[in-house]
């Protein structure tokens, strides 16, 4: 797609990092769409989109350019400072994150941590003014001391139950230190606890599609969800105006455990801790279970976040409540069973 | 919340119905108190009936408060009836046999409350949990055995609960004691019962309670809420009625030798909490509760591997097995003071510690001096 008269070229474009995962794929859509019709708020920032992956897109796009870069490769920054001046990158979304725990802890760790601080060298050297990332309420860890509602100040203590989340918890880290080094740029962190929806795969969907769910034996913890259109409506509300600071982006109310496997639809079969735990490592180990064994925390104490800053500061309410959402994935999981629904 | 079976119950779509009484009233003989008492039970019912039809409750919130309410309701008005109903019985005269027969029926009361235990399935699940996990259904299923324990076993006077206010926030702060904290369940279900617009009280736990697989589930959904600043502002803010016990753990553990003597509390986040949230604080004074399990001595024995602070020796404990493991029948009382408001101090006086750790001794010290005061007034560990 090459700059001619009709599509002069663009002055200031958006970047997208990970557009083969879920966020990205949707948003690179819609951020396409948007511009190419002129007709919404997103116009007045960008005229063009700059998409980075290792896979390309898989529909037409009008506005956006493909370059596709290995994040984890040797000297990748002088590749993307490179980019980032030529297409004149005014602002990166940076979604180039795996949403589940995996075996290949290193290529993870590789990922996040040090794909982020390549690209954070090459906004640095940019000048960059808006960068969007995205987290998850994991971070925060599940403890008993975990108050009920864990605030966006509250510190990120997760990485003891799992390296996944150590290396998420890093990527924030870094953020907040290159906000430091850069106060005039406009950094957001959004903080979305687990996704549920038709088009997102996940381990909570996983867990929540298969017939018979395994659950600690007496415990019974608030569990929040959010739903996949609340999500992507989170980030093009943070695409269209500027809002520094991180977000817990959540939905409303919370349901427990038990509730929401029943809701579902779930055979649900608690076992004691000390049976529980090895044998979902032994899962783990056959690539049977979802998540490894220390992960279960999270069905064991609370972590559910508030959600009050993005209602005040950010002015995003979510449309579904977690007993909506679950309820929405469950039907589009029927739908799919017979079908009626494209995967 | 108890259903006496012998007047109204409450179906399961919330359908008030009446039963029969047995209570040998012949129509013969008392046919006009018993036909007026009639036309009382059905223009209530006809009202209940109403009530129900007109309001249309499809929120779970909305249900869930308006269930407590008909519960008010009917609670309230099951306790008149009973009253007129137990006039009318003692007017008749009543023989030794009936005698006998009435002394039974009571002891047949005792022992069903005794048995109508709330069923801990495995997998019992709570349909609707408000914002901090409490269930409202499963509080009423625990509500008669709490109740046995208010009204016989330990025999639970209240005093002053008309210093709780109807409406608003305030902070109860009491003494804690016995060596399981009972006395959270006692306060709740004291105020509960005696306070003209039962309100609901929520008790902060400590953290440690979550560790363990069914306690911190089963407190939790019974209104309890771990302790900690952030939760008991939330709560507070919310206008609700929070228990402190400022002692903690250190109150629990007190040994025998050292019973009414008020620790000390805490780092003085108490007073921080109402300075900040602008709460008025009602001391509390739990007499009876020390003597349930009169401890002994504290044993580190075997206390790591089952993750407890200690084991508890007392006079039956480790020699009686687990029966000696249930609470002693001490008779309790209750007293509420007057509200402490912090008005002339603002919320930034929070940040002020010598301030924050003043107030603190001062209400120490006021609840020591109630303590005291009530036990000399005592005559009686087991009967009051």
């Amino acid at each position: 797609m090459a700059p001619d008269s009709r599509n002069p070229m663009p002055t200031r474009t958006l970047a997208l990092t990970g557009i083969h995962g879920f966020p990205g794929q949707k948003l690179l859509l819609w951020a396409d769409q948007i511009l190419a019709q002129r007709e919404s708020k997103l116009v007045e920032h960008f005229d063009g989109i700059v998409a980075i992956d290792l896979h390309p897109p898989q529909t037409k796009l009008t506005k956006t350019r493909f370059f596709k870069l290995d994040l984890t490769e040797t000297n990748v920054d002088q590749k993307l400072a490179e980019i980032f001046e030529r297409e004149k990158v005014s602002a990166l979304l940076h979604l180039a994150f795996q949403h589940n725990p995996t075996k290949h802890s290193g290529f993870a760790h590789e990922l996040h941590s040090i794909g982020t601080m390549y690209l954070l060298n090459a906004c640095g050297k940019q000048k960059i003014k808006k960068i969007v990332v995205d987290s998850t309420t994991h971070c925060y860890g599940a403890f008993p001391n975990n108050p009920n509602f864990l605030s966006e100040e509250h510190p990120l203590r997760g990485g003891v139950q799992s390296s996944y989340i150590r290396d998420r918890i890093d990527v924030e880290n870094q953020m907040k230190k290159y906000q430091q080094h850069h106060p005039e740029c406009i950094l957001t962190v959004l903080r979305p606890c687990s996704i549920l929806g038709p088009n997102i795969h996940n381990f909570a969907t996983r867990y929540l599609s298969r017939k018979i769910c395994l659950t600690p034996l007496g415990y019974d913890p608030l569990i929040q969800l959010v739903h996949e259109e609340d999500i992507l409506r989170a980030f093009q509300m943070v695409l269209e105006k500027d809002a520094p600071g991180i977000f817990n982006i959540v939905g409303q109310g919370v349901l427990p455990l038990l509730t929401l496997l029943h809701l579902t639809g779930r055979i649900v079969i608690p076992l004691p801790n000390t049976v529980l735990y090895p044998m979902v490592h032994a899962m783990w180990q056959g690539n049977v279970a979802v998540v490894p064994p220390r992960y279960l925390e999270f069905l064991r104490y609370l972590w559910v976040a508030d959600g009050i800053k993005a209602k005040e500061d950010l002015g995003f309410v979510p449309k579904y409540s977690t007993r909506e959402t679950a309820l929405a994935f469950v039907g589009s999981q029927r739908l799919k069973e017979v079908h009626l629904a494209a995967a | 919340m108890e259903k006496d079976p012998k007047i109204i119950s409450m179906t399961k779509d919330g359908i008030p119905s009446m039963r029969k009484t047995k209570k040998g009233l012949g129509v013969e003989e008392f046919s006009e108190q018993n036909k007026e008492l009639k036309d009382i039970i059905h223009q209530m019912e006809d009202k209940l009936q109403g009530v129900l039809n007109q309001i249309r409750v499809e929120h779970t919130e909305e249900r869930t408060k308006f269930q407590r309410e008909m519960q008010k309701i009917i609670h309230s008005f099951e306790k008149r009836i009973t009253q007129r109903f137990q006039e009318l019985d003692s007017r008749k005269e009543s023989s030794p046999q009936e005698r006998r027969a009435r002394m039974l029926k009571q002891l047949g009361n005792v022992f069903r409350k005794i048995i109508n235990v709330p069923d801990f399935e495995f997998i019992r699940r709570s349909e609707e949990v408000d914002e901090f996990g409490l269930d409202p259904s499963f509080e009423e299923q625990c509500f008669p055995i709490f109740r046995f324990f208010h009204d016989q076993y330990w025999r639970v006077e209240t005093q002053g609960v008309n210093n709780i206010p109807d409406t608003g926030r305030a902070l109860i702060v009491a003494n804690h004691s016995g060596t399981i904290p009972f006395d959270g369940a006692m306060i709740k279900v004291a105020v509960f019962l005696s306070h003209p617009s039962q309100r609901e009280v929520r008790f902060l736990v400590e953290d440690f309670v979550y560790h363990f697989p069914f306690l911190g589930l089963a407190i939790s959904r019974f209104g309890g809420v771990r302790a900690c600043q952030e939760n008991a502002e939330r709560l507070l803010l919310n206008d609700n009625l929070v228990t402190v016990f400022p002692e903690g753990v250190k109150g629990l553990g007190k040994l025998y030798r050292n019973r009414y003597r008020v620790q000390r509390f805490g780092r003085g986040g108490v007073i921080r909490l109402a300075l900040k949230t602008q709460t008025p604080i009602i001391p509390a004074a739990v007499i009876g509760a020390e003597e349930i399990y009169p401890l002994l001595y504290r044993s580190q024995y075997l206390a790591r591997p089952l993750g407890i602070p200690y084991v508890p020796i007392t006079p039956f404990f480790p020699w009686f097995g687990p029966l000696g493991l249930f609470p002693l029948p001490s008779k309790w009382s209750i007293h509420f003071d007057k509200p402490i408001t912090f008005d002339q101090y603002g919320p930034e006086a929070a940040k002020d510690p010598l301030l924050v750790s003043r107030l603190n001794e001062e209400l120490r010290t006021i609840i020591q001096e109630m303590i005291k005061d009530r036990l000399t007034k005592r005559l009686s560990v087991w009967f009051g």
